[in-house]
């Protein structure tokens, strides 16, 4: 089942490459940790438990310059079309993967689906996604370069919605994600990366990772971030 | 532990909206296979549909490319369809199987 579920995402994510989709979104979520694989090689990084969902990020505003119907361009595969709950948040389903389209949350917020005609979709907007947006780099993995959040901000990113989260399942999932890269990031010898990445966010922001680093006594990362 | 019963519970949920996505999927294809039969040098198509314990074919004539294509595609998407179905149908059993533990879920 592992299998089918890597070469169909490394199809779908071969067909937005060939689309031209992949310079304008940015890949978001735990299937990220598939292309850092190939950003720790050699430090035996092996990602933890992955869902079905892939999520994309779209920066506002889109700049998606070519139309591309992605539904339609994945139909073949046999995804569906779903819309989520009374909002109407539009998914394509399939048994192996579910995609879905993220938005960055402006303002005080809509609470409404934030329509991309350019891709045939909607997207849902949340929080903090900006962050991700502007720590983004490029990973060459099978062929395919995609834009990902650098694993920095992915694990700060991570300390902040943990704390958000309504399942405390969930929210320890992402705690133990958070931790986890960022301990591969110090084998790295990434700590001004981190330091540098942490520094850019908003004071609210630091503090709420402080905080969830205390709270998981996450000494050496701490004595990382206050120096 | 949590968090994998959490994975489960979640996508138990996803299944089981898929498992209705693809019954509508396949509802909302167009009926039937479409078959043909040579006349005197000439190809005519029928719609062959099941109807109860029946197949009943529908005399359709010689008909354009693109109402061919669309049987064709039905018929290619409905393959698949089905095929997903019966793996989500799986999906569902095996992921109840494993929530169910001692609990119920």
């Amino acid at each position: 089942m592992e299998k089918k579920k890597y070469k169909l995402f490394l199809e779908v994510l071969g067909r937005f490459y060939e689309a031209g989709l992949l310079k304008n979104i940015i890949l978001i979520g735990s299937w990220c940790l598939y292309f850092y694989e190939n950003y720790f090689k050699g430090l035996n990084f092996t990602p933890t438990i992955r869902t079905r969902d892939i999520d994309f990020l779209v920066p506002i505003p889109p700049k998606l310059r070519q139309r591309v119907d992605i539904p339609e361009l994945l139909k073949d595969l046999g995804f569906v079309l779903s819309f989520i709950g009374s909002k109407g948040y539009m998914r394509l389903d399939h048994p192996e993967l579910i995609v879905e389209f993220l938005v960055p949350e402006k303002g005080k917020g809509t609470g409404k689906p934030f329509p991309l005609p350019e891709i045939g979709l909607n997207a849902q907007p949340l929080r903090y996604l900006d962050f991700l947006a502007s720590n983004v780099i490029k990973i060459k993995v099978d062929n395919i370069v995609a834009k990902v959040p650098h694993p920095a901000a992915f694990a700060l990113h991570k300390l902040i919605i943990h704390q958000r989260r309504a399942k405390p399942e969930k929210a320890n999932k992402d705690l133990e994600q958070a931790l986890m890269i960022l301990s591969f990031l110090i084998k790295n010898d990434e700590q001004p990366v981190i330091r540098n990445t942490f520094n850019s966010m908003p004071k609210q922001w630091q503090k709420n990772v402080l905080d969830s680093l205390k709270k998981a006594k996450a000494e050496e990362i701490i004595q990382i971030l206050e120096k | 532990m949590a968090v994998i019963k959490s994975v489960l519970k979640e996508e138990l949920k996803n299944s089981l909206r898929m498992k209705k996505e693809y019954e509508l999927a396949l509802k909302k294809l167009p009926k039937g296979a479409l078959v043909s039969r040579m006349v005197k040098g000439h190809k005519y198509y029928y719609l062959a549909a099941r109807e109860g314990k029946k197949v009943k074919y529908k005399y359709l004539g010689k008909i354009a490319d693109a109402e061919k294509n669309k049987y064709m595609e039905a018929k290619i998407m409905r393959a698949k369809y089905k095929n997903l179905l019966s793996k989500v149908k799986k999906q569902i059993q095996f992921l109840k199987r494993s929530l169910r533990g001692k609990e119920e879920v």
